[in-house]
């Protein structure tokens, strides 16, 4: 199909966000102050694992200046993202499994006071003993179960045959086996978690402010744990800085607010620390992975077998979600006819992992491009190649029946190649300096919410009259992803007027309508598809009114730079406002509703036309592709590893605002980057993490920002609202398979665990060293 | 994260507080720029009852320069000030190159010289090259003052002579020896807010024929308690032409010298071997630099 001629969409325009923030004026939750408002903070498990035996919080209440005291008895019932293994409370009960774990919450005059009383609270714990490995977990769970419900210490575990898979071994020419292990990383967004609750005593009305990507699971959650209906709680979003996942559940600081606002009839408000994120996690899952790839004799993939142990702390979280992702992502972006997944997800007691940027693909896709790398070599071609050999192409169907509708991977693949001179490079550059490729895909959102229903995923209201101009409604989450930003550009080109004189209202489950959050690279799609059908009623009604204004039948009216003109005789021409002031007089607000559902797809084994479980996870309307090539000088001396450069090609169908396209690209390199080179929470014996804080947790800085080389190749999915797809998670898929495939290429040694520290290079070049002498010595 | 209670004062002059440190002992910490003490403060690690801001104090700021004499540094010169000094980068190079890599740029805007001695961690960036610039600190009580050499002023991971009623008050730094050159370097993860696995300062003179070494420092950060001065490796050295052979061996001797511990930033043996690789670095560089062979100090 081909592509439209866009006048709103694909133009780089500044964030409507943008000027409040950079001007330091936007107002993020923890800016608010509300008359009478009251401070919570919450008191912390200093263990691991432990029974709590007692809580004594008579002296807490006695300090001037304190108002109340809630545990987890103040608010019990379990939530949880996935209702079928919610198992999470406001505040422990009986038990805590995870250092950090909140025991009790402070509502106070101010933070000092809540802070002092915090230390006033007494709790007697009795130790249990500490499960910090999931094999150790999983061995020791007849002896220690961190959930009663969970005799295996496993939350859940699966297995999905596609085809054949050990046939078809057998039969391969080049089969490589290995194991891989990615590292306990957190999301570390700007903005802690916050969250002000104030609930109103006569009327039952809860209203909250939260520092949320999901106002949507946020507003069940509440409505589960505070035991109220959906219809008085009430959630708005200010400002968001940052997410990537770790603000996609409910946090227990937004219970604690709520349950203490309810308590004392005051707003409450309740801040993290930094030392609380890290505490209450929800970041990236470590997995304990092990491959199997098998070839043709032409260097076709034939087979797969993928076994994955999830490492998921303390409660189950996003956690089944993220392990059904893992066994998906092996079908994409490649054509393989034949694969088993196993996989599990196990408790242990840390902070629970759960949602993070490209959840349950940056692992996997670790593995794959890596092995894919080395088998390369083994059938002595270049990686680019055995890529381009096996990369699907539009209308793909996978052996899982994942669809693919559209894709530009092969034009991804071609032209990082060729800006990066990949092909001249690799292989042939002085010993320590690298270059490495790698491939990715992801989803533009899921084909079912996390609770069973089958509503409509996003509902878009867009009101046009005289005074307001247009308004587009949608309690979509602008979490900094710039989603009101494309909203307003795909409503405008529409509607055939100009982005800027499109407001959007977003964030609030009372002003906005439907939307399920912002998570899965959902958000553009899905607004997408709601808008053009709220446009197209609004277009038609005002057609009407133009069409008479003009003289011309209103089917033969076109909308574009703010005039309706006939198709055919273009002098024919009036205002798009005049047509609206008109409008209005006579009828009042303009409005047009709009709906989104996904396809409902299925996973199935092909080969046998059967159902598989957890099958369903993994599929999407349509999937963004990306490829990667990073450049490295590493330092023989010291093991550093310097990126020099990196060069990018990313399938995002037709961008919507380049611009900021090209800010979801960049920002993605230096998030995956620091996973692969620099970061790991890292605890000890006890559980107690060791570098809760910006200061040890080490995120790349500005200083280690590789020089960028960024290509939107030329996509339009023609099943798509405006030809789009995802951009925002996508792009750390590549990441740490290219940087590992470039050390590689530098040094001769392929590195299967993360993060790629100085230390590890050092000492893998000396045991590679004391190698070569003793091969050479013999 | 709130700060005990605590009564402040905000003294004019140096007399001013030598009687309040006199008076009030060591309930009182002197806040200078705050970037450790307010930290440790809110981490409950100090709850101090009395705090002395010396930053109205301006007898113990700025940097002056006699030559032939060499420069005086106010304890409470913000690093900021000395990172931007042309005349440190002129004359103690590797003093402003440790300037420049402590903190992030508002860390540096507040801390002060005096301060990243006082606090006297063993990752500080500044005390390595101070020691080998030869630096010494004047230390002032009601009693009087003294002069010590910043190496016997640092007696452990936090931990000074500064006795009760005493303040350090200014780093005395002697004029560079002629055909001299200093240097410094760390090891980190990342290139800015780093905190040292190891660092290292180097300080190298020639004799007039422009390859002997007349004299040398090397100081190393970050593998010992204290500034740990590298004298085998220096003995090596000194008094000989410098060659690339006697590079090696001062290399090891430092590394053999160094005493690390394991910790989350790195480990003991990593250590051991990056001190090798920074002594090898920054003789060269400094011998390049004082001989006039290849660049200058830059």
């Amino acid at each position: 199909m081909n592509k439209p001629n866009y006048t709103q969409v694909g133009r780089s325009v500044p964030r409507i966000d943008g000027p409040l923030k950079v001007k330091g004026e936007a107002i993020y939750t923890d800016d608010m102050v509300l008359p009478r408002m009251a401070y919570g903070k919450i008191k912390r498990s200093p263990y691991a694992h432990a029974i709590i035996k007692k809580i004594d919080y008579s002296k807490a209440l006695e300090l001037p200046g304190v108002i109340a005291v809630i545990t987890g008895e103040d608010g019990p019932n379990k939530w949880g993202i996935v209702p079928q293994t919610a198992n999470e409370v406001a505040l422990a009960v009986g038990k805590v499994r995870f250092w950090g774990e909140g025991v009790a919450a402070v509502a106070a005059i101010d933070e000092e006071t809540a802070e002092a009383a915090l230390d006033l609270i007494e709790v007697e714990y009795e130790p249990l003993p500490v499960l910090l490995d999931p094999q150790e977990s999983m061995q020791r769970a007849n002896e220690v179960r961190i959930h009663e419900d969970a005799p295996e210490n496993i939350l859940h575990a699966g297995e999905q045959l596609f085809g054949d898979p050990d046939k078809a071994f057998a039969e391969c020419t080049y089969v490589l086996e290995k194991e891989f292990h990615t590292s306990y990383v957190n999301h570390a967004f700007l903005e802690p978690h916050t969250a002000l609750a104030s609930f109103d005593t006569p009327s039952g009305q809860l209203q909250m402010w939260s520092s949320t990507q999901v106002p949507h699971y946020l507003h069940r959650q509440l409505s589960i744990v505070l035991e109220m209906p959906m219809n008085k709680i009430r959630v708005t979003l200010p400002a968001i800085g940052g997410a990537f996942g770790g603000k996609g559940e409910a946090s227990p600081a937004d219970f604690c607010a709520a349950l203490l606002s309810r308590k004392i009839g005051r707003p409450v408000k309740v801040t993290y620390e930094r030392s609380e994120v890290f505490a209450t996690n929800k970041g990236r899952h470590p997995c304990h992975m092990k491959m199997k790839i098998g070839l043709d004799q032409d260097g076709y993939i034939q087979a797969i077998d993928f076994d994955n142990t999830l490492d998921g702390g303390a409660y189950a979280g996003w956690g089944i979600v993220v392990m059904f992702y893992t066994a998906s992502m092996i079908h994409l972006p490649y054509k393989v006819p034949n694969a088993r997944a196993r996989v599990r997800r196990v408790y242990t007691n840390k902070p629970t992992c759960g949602a993070m940027r490209g959840l349950g693909g940056v692992q996997p896709r670790y593995a794959m491009e890596c092995m894919l790398d080395e088998m390369a070599e083994m059938v002595g071609i270049s990686p680019y190649e055995l890529k381009m050999k096996n990369a699907v192409e539009s209308g793909y169907l996978s052996v899982s029946n994942l669809h693919v509708p559209h894709t530009e991977y092969k034009k991804c693949l071609q032209t990082a190649v060729e800006k990066s001179g990949y092909l001249e490079k690799h292989g042939k550059l002085p010993f320590g300096k690298g270059i490495g490729l790698a491939g990715g895909y992801y989803i533009s959102g899921t084909a079912y919410t996390l609770y069973q229903a089958y509503k409509p995923h996003t509902t878009v209201l867009i009101r046009v009259d005289t005074e307001g101009g247009v308004t587009v409604h949608c309690a979509a989450a602008d979490i900094g992803q710039g989603c009101n930003t494309v909203m307003a550009q795909m409503a405008a080109e529409e509607l055939g007027i100009r982005y800027e004189d499109v407001h959007v209202v977003s964030g609030d489950t009372e002003t906005g309508t439907f939307d399920l959050g912002s998570f899965a690279s959902r958000l553009t799609y899905a607004s997408g598809v709601a808008i053009k059908d709220a446009a197209a009623q609004i277009n038609q009604k005002l057609k009407e009114v133009a069409a008479g204004m003009v003289g011309c039948r209103a089917d033969q009216l076109e909308i574009k730079d703010g005039r309706f003109y006939s198709k055919f005789e273009p002098k024919k021409a009036i205002e798009w406002e005049k047509v609206v002031d008109v409008y209005t007089n006579a009828v009042g607000t303009l409005v047009g509703i709009g709906h989104f559902s996904p396809p409902r797809l299925k996973g199935i084994d092909l080969t046998r036309g059967k159902r598989v479980q957890g099958a369903n996870i993994g599929h999407s309307p349509t999937f963004g592709f990306s490829c990667q090539i990073w450049e490295v000088d590493v330092d023989l001396e010291t093991g550093k590893i310097r990126v020099a450069k990196v060069t990018e090609a990313g399938d995002c169908g037709q961008a919507v605002n380049p611009m900021s396209v090209d800010g979801q690209v960049e920002g993605s390199i230096m998030f995956a980057m620091g996973q692969a080179l620099y970061e790991e929470m890292r605890l000890d014996a006890e559980g107690k993490m060791i570098n809760a804080s910006l200061h040890d947790y080490k995120v790349p800085t500005a200083m280690e920002l590789p020089e960028i080389d960024t290509t939107i190749v030329d996509s339009y999915d023609p099943t798509a609202p405006f030809g789009v797809k995802e951009s925002g998670e996508g792009p750390v898929q590549p990441t740490i398979p290219a940087i590992t495939n470039a050390v590689y290429d530098a040094i001769g040694v392929r590195f299967t665990d993360l993060p790629i520290t100085p230390e590890k290079v050092l000492r893998a070049l000396k045991e590679k060293q004391a190698l070569n002498s003793e091969c050479s010595g013999s | 994260m709130y700060l005990n209670d605590f009564e402040y004062f905000a003294p004019k002059t140096c007399g001013e507080i030598l009687d309040l440190v006199g008076r009030l002992g060591t309930k009182a910490k002197i806040l200078a720029g705050g970037t450790d003490l307010l930290i440790m403060m809110k981490e409950k690690m100090l709850k101090p009852d009395y705090l002395i801001d010396i930053n109205d104090v301006q007898e113990l700021k700025g940097i002056s320069y006699e030559p032939g004499k060499g420069a005086v540094i106010g304890t409470a010169t913000k690093i900021s000030e000395i990172e931007h000094s042309d005349l440190i980068r002129e004359k103690y190079f590797a003093l402003s190159q440790a300037a420049g890599e402590l903190g992030s740029a508002q860390v540096r805007a507040m801390a002060t010289l005096g301060g990243n001695s006082c606090h006297a961690s063993p990752a500080a960036e500044t005390p390595p090259p101070l020691v080998a610039l030869g630096a010494k600190v004047v230390v002032k009580s009601i009693a009087g003052e003294k002069e010590l050499p910043l190496e016997e002023f640092i007696l452990g991971n936090r931990k000074t002579t500064l006795a009760e009623g005493e303040i350090l008050t200014k780093f005395l730094l002697p004029e560079p020896a002629p055909r001299s050159a200093s240097r410094y370097s760390y090891i980190g993860l990342r290139d800015a807010m780093e905190i040292d696995a190891v660092n290292m300062a180097v300080n190298l003179a020639l004799e007039d024929d422009g390859r002997t070494v007349k004299s040398l420092r090397m100081v190393m950060g970050s593998v010992s308690p204290v500034p740990l001065i590298a004298v085998e490796a220096q003995g090596i050295l000194i008094g000989q032409v410098f060659n690339q052979e006697l590079m090696e061996k001062a290399a090891q001797a430092a590394s053999v010298e160094a005493n690390p511990i394991s910790d989350i930033r790195a480990s003991a043996e990593y250590r051991r071997e990056m001190v090798a690789v920074l002594a090898r670095r920054l003789l060269q560089q400094a011998f390049n630099a004082a001989s006039g062979t290849k660049e200058g100090n830059w």
